[in-house]
């Protein structure tokens, strides 16, 4: 090699011509031997660990902080009560009555998550404007996978009339119902509010795969949340709750968000053609460099909380790369990662 | 009730645009219109490559969240096929208009609802594609998309095509796969819960679906038309309509 040899620091490079820089990362040409690595030191899959805390806002009846490496979200979770008479088409519900609890949560808007991608949480989100499409979008696959996942069953935002359980703990309010009973009048049990939670969540600090992180701060959050055990009042004809009493949420499952870019070596290749030219290569958990170079991402959602691998979602989209036997194989990483969430969430 | 009903689409159906297409299948019409390549404007100006804008307005109301995610879907899968690197510093914009979406019967759902809407989306795939045909707008290739979902009924699983509102409600697991003409897999959207063979079984039958072998021997086409009548092939239905389009304009040679 005789050709005249530049030296450019690193972030230098980086700042340059971000796809070569990251492509001579991964294809080290000093020792082919050597596993790819990418710019920030890891693997091609390798990802990055996750901490979570739970309960961190005093004033929150849930919340979390999740950290993905320099990507840091907190997530609140706020309850509040919806009487039925503000329900526009409400449909009354009665106990044991079977009803679709889909489509109660759905229609009623029981569960309204928010994603704000806070200003100088990454260069390129600007003070002052509307939310972006990229919040919009975050925003509306997170409320998608709240619904199909059914992970809030709605029995626990909704408030009765009676209190729940029969006679076992309502020795305090025993007087009164027998009042009601003595006076003839047969007042049915019957739904007078719903919970309605308000998710919202905050990026603190962005460094690429906003999803992964936001989906397993909403599940930490919700996994923390208890809400105020609520009565109806039949004297005031309002509901009230319990300073004290609280009641846990049940949350059904655990579904891990597991999402992986896929860099190609040609930039802005030809694509399309079933076989891409030139090699790829899936980086997952990508950060924010990688995730602007690559257009082509995979993300999975699993949940091997009954022991057994069931797939929640799949979203691939930007490219031809990933066919079907990428996908297949995806789910063991996918599944990998669940158990690695898993440990963090404890 | 499955309205298997074969897909329409007619081109050119609005004068003012350099491409548009009408198209209605399984309740959704959709119209769509693509200008370009125009001036872009300069925050999306890019020095390489077009910039690829995708707009999706509803039936009624104005776009949500729902719709900007449609759009981020669709600008993603649309930028692959489009020879962006041929017109640099301008703007390629496809508009969709949804213009009937089929009813639940069962329950009356409200008009405006955030989450994702998967039957809507192989509609919208297919008339931006037509659209973009109709505009001449380079592309390396054409792409089908097609719904499916799986249903559970009584311990039986069954998979429904283009599945109408209420089977999407009752399905444990709702698919969108959107395939190129040369068989890569473009867009793939799954919701619900299923597993991989699952996921692999859906994989089948949207790719005899999306791309089954257009002109293969006349005995094969045979023996699989006699297999499944049912199933529309909507790489042939966007082949026979751009072929009845060119032989309507160049009647007159």
């Amino acid at each position: 090699m005789s050709a005249p040899t530049i030296k450019l620091p690193a972030p230098l490079f980086a700042r340059l011509s971000p796809h070569p820089f990251l492509l001579r990362n991964l294809t080290s040409a000093a020792d082919p031997s050597r596993p790819a690595t990418r710019t920030n030191g890891r693997g091609t899959q390798e990802t990055r660990p996750l901490h979570a805390k739970a309960s961190s806002l005093s004033h929150a009846h849930g919340s979390s902080l999740v950290r993905l490496g320099d990507t840091t979200v907190l997530c609140g979770v706020r309850g509040e009560v919806l009487p039925v008479e503000r329900v526009p088409l409400f449909r009354p519900v009665d106990r044991g009555g079977v009803g679709l609890g889909r489509g109660e949560l759905r229609d009623y808007d029981l569960l309204v998550p928010n994603i704000e991608l806070a200003t100088g949480s990454a260069p390129q989100f600007l003070p002052g404007v509307p939310p972006t499409a990229l919040a919009q979008t975050l925003s509306t696959r997170v409320y998608s996978l709240l619904h199909s996942t059914g992970m809030v069953g709605v029995e626990d935002l909704r408030v009765w009339s009676k209190p729940a359980g029969g006679g076992e703990d309502t020795e305090m309010e025993g007087a009164g119902e027998g009042q009601e009973e003595e006076e003839g009048v047969k007042e049915e049990d019957r739904v007078v509010a719903y919970w309605v939670l308000y998710i919202d969540l905050l990026f603190v600090s962005f460094d690429g795969n906003p999803f992964d992180a936001a989906w397993a701060a909403v599940v930490a959050a919700l996994r923390n949340t208890s809400l105020p055990v609520a009565r109806w009042d039949p004297e005031r004809e309002m509901v009230v709750c319990s300073r004290t009493e609280k009641r846990q949420l049940n949350v059904k499952g655990l579904p891990v968000a597991c999402t992986a870019a896929v860099f190609e070596e040609k930039e802005l290749g030809e694509v399309g053609t079933g076989v891409p030219e030139g090699r790829h290569w899936l980086l997952l958990d990508p950060d924010r460099l990688e995730e602007t170079l690559c257009r082509e991402a995979i993300t999975m959602v699993v949940d091997c909380s009954d022991g057994e691998t069931r797939i929640k979602s799949i979203e691939k989209q930007g490219g031809t790369a990933i066919g079907r036997e990428l996908v297949r194989g995806f789910a063991t990483i996918a599944e990998k990662r669940w158990k690695e969430v898993q440990g963090a969430m404890k | 009730m499955t309205a298997t009903t074969a897909p329409k689409a007619a081109l050119g159906v609005l004068p003012r645009s350099d491409g548009s297409a009408k198209y209605s299948h399984a309740g959704y019409t959709l119209t769509a219109s693509v200008n370009g390549p125009i001036e872009a404007q300069r925050r999306d100006e890019h020095a390489y490559e077009a910039h690829v804008e995708v707009i999706v307005r509803p039936a009624a109301g104005v776009g949500g969240t729902r719709e900007r995610h449609l759009e981020s879907l669709l600008q993603s899968s649309l930028a692959q096929l489009i020879l962006v690197k041929n017109f640099p510093r301008s703007l390629i914009q496809v508009v969709l208009q949804i213009e009937d979406s089929p009813e639940n019967d069962y329950v009356n759902t409200k008009l405006v609802q955030a989450s994702l809407n998967f039957a809507i989306m192989p509609a919208l795939v297919q008339t931006a594609i037509l659209a973009l045909l109709s505009a001449g707008v380079p592309m390396r290739a054409t792409a089908t998309a097609t719904a499916v979902a799986v249903v559970h009924q009584d311990g039986a699983k069954k998979m429904v095509v283009d599945p109408s509102p209420r089977e999407v409600e009752t399905a444990s697991s709702v698919h969108v796969l959107a395939f190129t003409s040369h068989n890569g897999l473009l867009l793939a959207e799954s919701e619900g819960d299923f597993t991989v063979g699952e996921w692999d079984d859906v994989y089948e039958t949207a790719k005899e679906i999306c791309c089954r072998s257009t002109p293969a021997k006349e005995g094969t086409a045979m023996v699989l038309d006699d297999e499944e009548p049912s199933a529309t092939d909507m790489r042939q239905f966007l082949r026979s309509t751009m072929e009845s389009k060119v032989a309507a304009d160049l009647h007159w040679k």
